[in-house]
């Protein structure tokens, strides 16, 4: 545990050792929900469309801006930083729980999730969004995008781990835009095209966007809150398994 | 005497794409406690595959090895606790100061809190970076950046330190502070497993030393007894350098060293 404790505090100092790292973080989902509202915005009016359940288009797109900046984590990239310099073999030679070198890291990337995630949700509320599940649905919120923040910076880890790249991370990073796109970003499920539902169906990130859509659209809808938990949870265990694995045969 | 290192035939293959690389293929060592032992060896002949086996950062294909008393592959957290690395790259983070980072540093090898904070400072002092403790380490020169990561590698006092290549890149004065150090943590008791390519550091430092080429062991003994067995092979009028022991024993001539055409295979 104090292993865990003490790797996590240092890759938090890391983050606040480099701001400049969190403005992308914090400005291309804020981008992709104003260009996103501009456009389709029209089409979909607070009122003549049940499916936002009186809010406006830009609750509907909340989600998607608080998943991108969930996926946005520099862990891996601080990870390939320390396998290039060397202080990854610092750590590998120590009598370190693997799991603790892993868990670290991903502490660190929830941390800023939740943070990053708070400032997005309060940027947003002057423009007309709420969360309609109220306090404890504004606290899931932010767990869930945290959840699904370690998930994602598990996923890129590995490609870390495995490549010890910067190049090859970076790019496995874009992963994310795909799985973006195969959910219902724009509509609910029930209105997508036939192979794109079915798209959506198979793709877990679907599960955590309606989860956080309806903290913010419904009352707390717990069938769907905990589709979303289910999924991140899995996938998290899946994520850091797959993560001591790696280090336990890094040679 | 205790051996602090023994390896038994110990073997490294690569596989991959371009077909099967046998790194190390069958080193033997043995040792002492308390010994300053040298690491020698050209580019490429395995010196730093070995090192990392033996520090448990690297799995062995074959063979056997253990590190103050412990299997390396069988036990190698607690192997981990018996040895301490300085590898070719220094291993530090630049975001952190030179104390955070001993002090964590302290923290994974099982220290307290104040523990930690009051060995940091006694080795802060001990590698003269007391006035840099505070600063990030980015900042650091070449030479500061070695010593703490020499620093490093000494928080849980350990009965074997590897270091690999521990002077390269540094200028003499630098690369004299180092020496100095090590004869002041040799002289404590720690066992030093030193690879170096500076024959003179050898020279200076080591009480026996293995030449490793192409994988082997080429040559193994005291500095003063593999140079009077060279000067009696060849009825050399005097001693030789150990530069030329070691290029007897690595088939390799100073002028292929100096890069002319003329070359001998020994």
């Amino acid at each position: 545990m104090t292993q865990y404790w003490v790797l996590g505090r240092r890759a938090i100092r890391e983050v606040l050792r480099t701001p400049e790292s969190l403005f992308p973080t914090v400005f291309i989902p804020i981008f992709f929900l104003v260009v996103n509202v501009g456009q389709a915005g029209r089409i979909f009016p607070a009122g003549a469309t049940s499916f936002l359940k009186g809010q406006n288009y830009a609750a509907f797109q909340l989600p998607s801006a608080l998943l991108l900046a969930a996926s946005f984590g520099s862990a891996a990239l601080y990870l390939v930083e320390d396998i290039e310099g060397g202080y990854f073999d610092k750590l590998r030679a120590a009598p370190v729980s693997r799991t603790a070198i892993v868990l670290g890291r991903l502490t660190a990337e929830a941390a800023k999730s939740v943070a990053i995630s708070a400032l997005i949700v309060l940027i947003a509320l002057p423009f007309g969004i709420s969360v309609a599940s109220g306090i404890l649905g504004f606290v899931l919120l932010l767990v869930l995008a945290a959840a699904w923040s370690v998930v994602y910076s598990g996923f890129v880890q590995l490609i870390a781990l495995k490549s010890r790249s910067a190049a090859a991370t970076q790019s496995g990073s874009l992963v994310f835009f795909p799985l973006l796109f195969l959910t219902p970003n724009f509509v609910p499920r029930d209105k997508l095209t036939h192979p794109m539902e079915i798209a959506a169906t198979f793709n877990p990130v679907t599960y955590i966007m309606e989860a956080l859509r309806s903290l913010i659209l419904d009352d707390l809808d717990w069938t769907r809150i905990g589709r979303g938990f289910a999924v991140v949870a899995i996938a998290g265990v899946v994520m850091v398994a797959l993560n001591v694995r790696a280090i336990r045969s890094y040679d | 005497m205790p051996l602090a290192v023994e390896a038994h035939q110990l073997v490294k293959r690569f596989s991959g794409r371009g077909g099967t690389v046998d790194a190390v293929r069958g080193v033997d060592l043995r040792v002492e406690e308390g010994e300053v032992f040298g690491f020698l060896g050209p580019n490429g002949a395995g010196k730093s595959t070995t090192v990392r086996m033996l520090t448990t950062l690297m799995t062995i294909t074959s063979g056997t090895a253990r590190v103050a008393g412990i299997d390396v592959s069988d036990e190698p957290d607690a192997a981990r606790r018996g040895i301490g690395v300085a590898l070719q790259e220094v291993g530090l983070d630049p975001r952190q100061t030179g104390r955070e980072l001993l002090v964590l540093q302290a923290r994974l090898f099982g220290s307290s809190a104040s523990q930690a904070a009051d060995r940091a400072q006694e080795l802060l002092e001990l590698v003269d970076l007391v006035d840099a403790a505070d600063r990030r380490i980015k900042g650091y020169s070449g030479g500061m950046k070695r010593r703490l990561d020499l620093a490093s590698a000494l928080v849980h006092q350990p009965k074997v330190l590897f270091l690999d290549e521990p002077t390269t890149g540094l200028d003499p004065a630098s690369r004299l502070t180092v020496w100095e150090e090590m004869r002041r943590i040799n002289a404590q008791g720690t066992t030093v497993f030193l690879t170096t390519q500076y024959l003179e550091e050898a020279d200076q430092l080591c009480s026996r030393l293995a030449i490793i080429d192409g994988g082997l062991i080429v040559r193994e003994g005291t500095p003063v007894e593999l140079k009077a067995e060279l000067r009696r092979r060849r009825s050399l009028p005097q001693d030789p350098s150990l530069d030329d022991v070691f290029l007897d024993a690595t088939g390799r001539t100073r002028e292929r060293i100096a890069g002319q055409v003329q070359e001998v295979q020994g």
